[in-house]
């Protein structure tokens, strides 16, 4: 990164909240399951009031409680934060990859190419998000995680695209891609030698942004009860479960709420505070 | 453009606080809003709306083919049988002036039926409407559920096989008296008539169109249907030409459809729904714990069965060590508790309650963890199954969490589980195939006050069908059969309770269910809402409720005084 | 002007079929209707009766040409769920979406925009800090996360709003709208209040702006008329992108709410896997965005004087 790019982003503090929000979600998702202390699934006998039947609440042997079927919240937590993650971060690369890449080729090659991935990403930008997610997750066969990543990423690369490709067009009638190209370097080295490292700026700043996006995208499709399958836990789920709970234990509904808030209010500040000190005319 | 500040961050943790606080404030829920004056005993008032409510929806109101609890709700507003329960679960007369002369022999029944019933568009019922009706629910092209209650009819297998254009065993003596006679005596005979199955329609309003029949149900019930917007609500108004007089009380009732439980309790805390059934187990633990709702609800052990249902065609529960093996691991208790005690745990094929119910069963599923993993041995499957089963549950947070637990239960015996969550008429329609679901999470509730009514249709083969089978777990046995139908039969009811003991302990100790519990039925009306009851049979039957309507106005929460204009109260002011 | 019409509209036609097209592979290819309604163990027999009952029989390509042939004559089909026709339901549930989303819109606008203009009139103060925050915690809370709040605290627990439902009458519906299209709003409301701003700070710089000041016009019309003005150029082309999201971003907060529109419809039609409801709810949804478009595209030309003069050169 360019240093004063770097020394802008480090003056702006909010951004370093974000760098600090999301370092901290990325933590506790790596090593969530290291440092969860029960077994997500596993149903604790003693979680359970002996007479009611109401989960018990905070602090003692269950540090944030436990849930409605007596599995330890904390626990759920630190293992749903990775799924959430895992599905988000997996649909931002993929949606990175491709956005660039199509981006790339239609600024870069021009002509048919071009007029038909702009024809189609115009088409895929008119299907209705969310409908379309759960339709498709809902008439896969066995849905995994990767079916879920591959449906959000695949879904939503079209705005990095066309971003990538005006910024691609631009970059081609440069004289040092001229020049590399009077002198013979091949095409696919040209690209990735010289156009990609100046086209890449808006893919970080967006993908940031795209993985707060991603994550609430998941989240909305588990609160529908439509996402991952039971019993493996995301904020998601955990949240449309907490909703039955909430006259007793709003902690149920507010926990996952929260996380799912503050990551994605992380990772827009941090997209945000990136869009600043990378591009600070915009 | 403006850097972001640090104090964004505060502000946004100060938000976050802030949700907390509120969260976590005392509720302000105490009791009743509205104030309801006379006991059940004052003079019913005519007049008013009455709105319940479901949380799935309805898959029609034809009552030929209808056989879920929530199309019934409405069902049983539109048709009248020729007979009815009382809340004591008695038969008694509706359509008809008397119950049946029986013949000495036990096997043929004749009805006299009211001479001044009429159909909503204003034609008399006649015995030979009550025939056609019949003859319509039996036929083959109907493919109704209820065909397996008529199965003793003198001549039916003769109809439905297309030999005789009628059933011998229906015959129409004169303008209002019908017989009905059977090849054999059958103890249920009566309660299937009392069911929705026998309703009589005009059959000049019940073409071969079964869609439109069901969108638009004719019958002689106190309720007529006014509007009907799918999967939003149901409306019904009150008919004129009832042939109770003075009933029904209520000008209108509203059946709404599709409410989420946690939505639907706090709408009935407001005053926006008249009554609630089905609630979290948290909200359910609130009502009954709540003293000022106690006048206004009422808690009953419902005649039900849940459990596990494995298909006895599929692997691998075509093996009985492993349906055993399942049910001895659910752990019944811990079911209980984690549902807050709105259940009571049973082992058993019967419900407490009916005849040939034994709470020394020694066959009683229990839970015992070495029992099942000795069951598990015996299969083969010592180190549990290779292979995941499919667990199907009703889409929802309640299925979801039956389905969770029996998924921790089975991990104990290593077979694991996943769960296919489907929603209800999915759930209905795919469940009762043959050969498409392994293993289900459902129940059943009686139809009538009789044995029979669980094991028939559940364990009996004839109830194993290609369609809309209710034996779900497709379980066949020729002994069973044998013993349920003479049990049937049976005139004398001491030898009659002994045969279903037989096939309580037979169907319990094969263990095609791993049965786990009743549920324990908890219900709410608000104050000003008179003349309603849980019904056992019927459930949820709102045909005779009255409302306090003068209390209720003055009770209205918006107020005019309050400053709202009139026309933003709920249902425009006053309803 | 003229030409730019005919061009988009039959760009958007284009697009429309397309998506159709694309809808119909996926929901007819990569899910079998029969197999997903009877169940993987289905029988041989029991897949084959359901298939010709529901025309599934017939090759792909021909169920194709026929689903176009009826589309083209305004017929969607029937819905497998309930045999009734899709255009009606759909008819019936699509003025209660709109109510919903035209209220919401107007609440994200009169939020939005006014809060955006604040914030810039007074920026640099704890004003527009303030507005800005709450903006950017606007832009980070889904539907699902405010819906439930909204619904316990301000609608059940302080009794201002309906518990959700649909109400009865027509004013009764509105006032049922108001927490549900409050909630749809938070999101486009913080949208625009930052976009107005950043737009109406860069306005207030302008030369033109400048130039009015000095001639005397009073600050409030400066502000409105001239900085405003201009300013909301942007804003119509995202209001034009925001319809769609109006149509279909309703799923959520019309779940939690129980309003009966087309986002539950479509809940609905997904959990009965009701392909030709489904069809039928993405091509609205598509139209939409396509409508959405040309408006967005049409109105940068009529506010634009630029494209203004040089269409009417």
């Amino acid at each position: 990164m360019d240093p004063r790019a770097f020394r802008r982003f480090r003056k702006n503090r909010g951004a370093l909240v974000g760098a600090v929000l999301v370092a901290f979600v990325l933590v506790t998702a790596l090593f969530g399951p290291v440092l969860a202390p029960h077994a997500p699934d596993a149903q604790f006998p003693d979680a359970l009031d002996r007479v009611t039947g109401l989960p018990v609440g905070a602090g003692g042997h269950y540090l944030l409680g436990a849930d409605q079927l007596g599995r330890d919240v904390l626990s759920r937590l630190l293992h749903g934060g990775q799924t959430s993650l895992f599905v988000a971060l997996g649909a931002t690369a993929l949606a990175l990859t491709s956005g660039l890449s199509v981006g790339l080729l239609a600024g870069y090659l021009g002509g048919p190419v071009d007029t038909l991935s702009m024809r189609s990403i115009d088409v895929l930008l008119s299907l209705p998000f969310l409908l379309v997610a759960i339709v498709v997750n809902r008439v896969v066969d066995s849905p995994s995680l990767l079916v879920l990543c591959g449906l959000l990423g695949g879904l939503s690369w079209m705005t990095l695209a066309r971003i990538t490709r005006a910024k691609t067009m631009q970059v081609r009638e440069l004289e040092f891609v001229q020049a590399a190209r009077a002198l013979g370097m091949s095409q696919t080295r040209i690209v990735a030698r010289h156009v990609l490292p100046n086209v890449v700026q808006p893919a970080i700043i967006l993908g940031t942004t795209l993985v707060a996006q991603m994550i609430v995208a998941e989240s909305a499709m588990s609160f529908l009860g439509l996402g991952v399958r039971p019993p493996a836990a995301t904020w998601g789920t955990m949240l449309s479960d907490g909703v039955s709970m909430l006259s007793y234990k709003p902690l149920l509904m507010y926990l996952p709420s929260g996380m799912i808030a503050l990551t994605v209010f992380g990772f827009n500040l941090l997209g945000e505070g990136l869009r600043d000190a990378l591009d600070p005319k915009v | 453009m403006r850097s972001i500040r640090r104090s964004e961050a505060r502000a946004t943790l100060c938000v976050l606080a802030t949700l907390g606080a509120l969260a976590a404030c005392d509720d302000p829920r105490s009791g009743p809003r509205f104030a309801g004056a006379r006991g059940d005993d004052a003079a019913p008032r005519r007049g008013g709306t009455f709105v319940f409510h479901h949380e799935s929806d309805v898959r029609g109101f034809d009552p030929h083919v209808a056989f879920d609890e929530l199309s019934n709700m409405g069902i049983k507003l539109l048709f009248d049988g020729l007979l009815d329960y009382d809340h004591e679960l008695r038969l008694i007369p509706r359509l008809a002036t008397a119950l049946p002369e029986v013949s000495a022999d036990g096997r043929a029944f004749t009805f006299h039926l009211r001479h001044d019933v009429r159909f909503h568009h204003g034609r008399e019922l006649e015995a030979e409407d009550v025939r056609w009706s019949l003859e319509r629910m039996l036929h083959p092209s109907t493919a109704s559920p209820g065909v397996a209650y008529f199965a003793q009819l003198e001549g039916l297998d003769d109809y439905t096989a297309g030999r005789a254009p009628h059933v011998r065993g229906i015959e129409v003596l004169d303008r209002y008296t019908v017989r009905f006679s059977l090849r054999e005596p059958d103890q249920t005979f009566l309660n299937a008539v009392a069911m929705p199955f026998a309703a009589p329609v005009p059959r000049e309003r019940y073409g071969p169109d079964a869609v439109e029949v069901a969108r638009h149900p004719v019958g002689t019930g106190p309720y007529i249907l006014e509007e009907w917007e799918p999967g939003i609500r149901v409306t019904f108004r009150r008919n004129p030409r009832y042939w109770q007089p003075g009933k029904p009380y209520a000008d209108r009732l509203i059946y709404e459809l599709n409410l989420q439980r946690e939505t639907a309790f706090m709408r009935f805390l407001s005053g926006d729904l008249d009554h609630v059934h089905r609630m979290t187990p948290a909200d359910r633990l609130f009502l009954g714990q709540n003293a000022a709702w106690a006048p206004y609800r009422e808690r009953k052990a419902d005649a039900d069965l849940w459990g596990l249902e494995m298909n006895t065609e599929l692997p691998p529960f075509d093996d009985v060590h492993v349906r055993r093996a399942v049910a001895f691991v659910i752990d019944r208790e811990r079911w209980s508790l984690a549902r807050n005690r709105a259940l009571a745990p049973l082992g058993q094929a019967l419900p407490v309650g009916f005849a040939g119910h034994d709470p020394q069963l020694p066959e009683t599923q229990v839970r015992d963890l070495a029992r099942a993993k000795a069951e598990m041995r015996l299969a083969g499957h010592a180190d549990g199954l290779p292979e995941p089963v499919t667990l199907w549950i009703g889409e929802g947070p309640t299925g979801k969490a039956y389905g969770e637990l029996a998924q921790a239960n089975l991990a104990e015996i290593g077979i694991r589980v996943e769960l296919k969550p489907v929603s209800f008429p999915i759930y209905l329609r795919e469940t009762g195939r043959p050969r498409t679901a392994q293993m289900i999470f459902g129940g059943w509730s009686q139809d009538f006050p009789d044995p029979a009514t669980f094991f028939d249709p559940l364990f009996h083969s004839r109830a194993a069908t290609p369609t809309d089978s209710t034996n779900r777990s497709f379980y066949k046995n020729p002994t069973l059969d044998a013993l349920l139908d003479r049990a049937r039969s049976e005139r004398d009811a001491s030898r009659r309770t002994a045969m279903y003991r037989e096939a309580n302990a037979l169907v319990t100790r094969e263990a095609p269910w791993a049965f786990a519990f009743s549920n324990i039925r908890l219900e709410a009306w608000q104050p000003y809402v008179h003349g309603y009851r849980i019904h056992l049979v019927w459930s949820n039957c709102f045909r005779d409720v009255w409302l306090d309507l003068p209390r209720r106005r003055l009770a209205q929460r918006f107020a005019p005084r309050a400053g709202v204009p009139a026309a933003l109260l709920p249902f425009g002011g006053a309803r | 002007m003229i030409q730019l019409v005919i061009k988009r509209a039959a760009w958007a036609a284009v697009v429309l079929f397309l998506v159709v097209t694309g809808v119909f592979l996926i929901a007819n290819a990569v899910g079998d209707p029969a197999a997903a309604n009877l169940g993987p163990r289905a029988s041989a027999e029991q897949l084959r009766v359901y298939r010709r009952a529901h025309g599934l029989d017939r090759p792909l390509s021909e169920r194709y040409v026929r689903y176009l042939g009826a589309l083209a004559q305004g017929d969607l089909g029937r819905s497998l769920r309930d045999d009734q026709p899709v255009t009606a339901v759909i008819r019936q549930r699509l003025p209660r979406t709109a109510l919903l989303g035209s209220l919401a819109l107007f609440f994200e606008l009169c939020i939005g925009l006014g809060f955006g203009i604040f914030a810039a009139v007074r920026r640099n103060t704890w004003v527009d800090t303030g507005v800005m925050s709450a903006a950017f915690v606007g832009v980070c809370l889904p539907s699902f996360v405010t819906g439930p709040f909204f619904l316990r605290e301000v609608a059940f627990r302080l009794g201002w709003f309906p518990v959700g439902g649909y109400g009865r009458d027509a004013l009764d519906h509105v006032y049922h709208a108001v927490l549900p299209a409050l909630t749809l709003a938070i999101l486009g409301a913080a949208t625009y209040a930052r976009m107005m701003r950043s737009e109406m700070i860069e306005m207030l710089r302008a030369d033109f702006v400048r130039t009015a000041r000095a001639k005397g016009a009073s600050p409030v019309a400066v502000v409105l008329r001239h900085a405003a003005r201009n300013a909301l150029l942007p804003i119509v082309t995202m209001l034009g992108l925001s319809l769609p999201l109006i149509v279909t971003g309703a799923i959520i907060t019309e779940k939690i709410y129980d309003w009966p529109g087309i986002g539950r419809l479509a809940i609905e039609s997904i959990d009965a896997l009701d392909v030709p409801m489904i069809l039928g709810i993405v091509l609205l949804a598509s139209t939409t965005v396509q409508i959405g478009n040309f408006f967005a595209d049409l109105a940068v030309a009529a506010l634009d004087p630029r494209i203004r003069a040089g269409a009417s050169r």
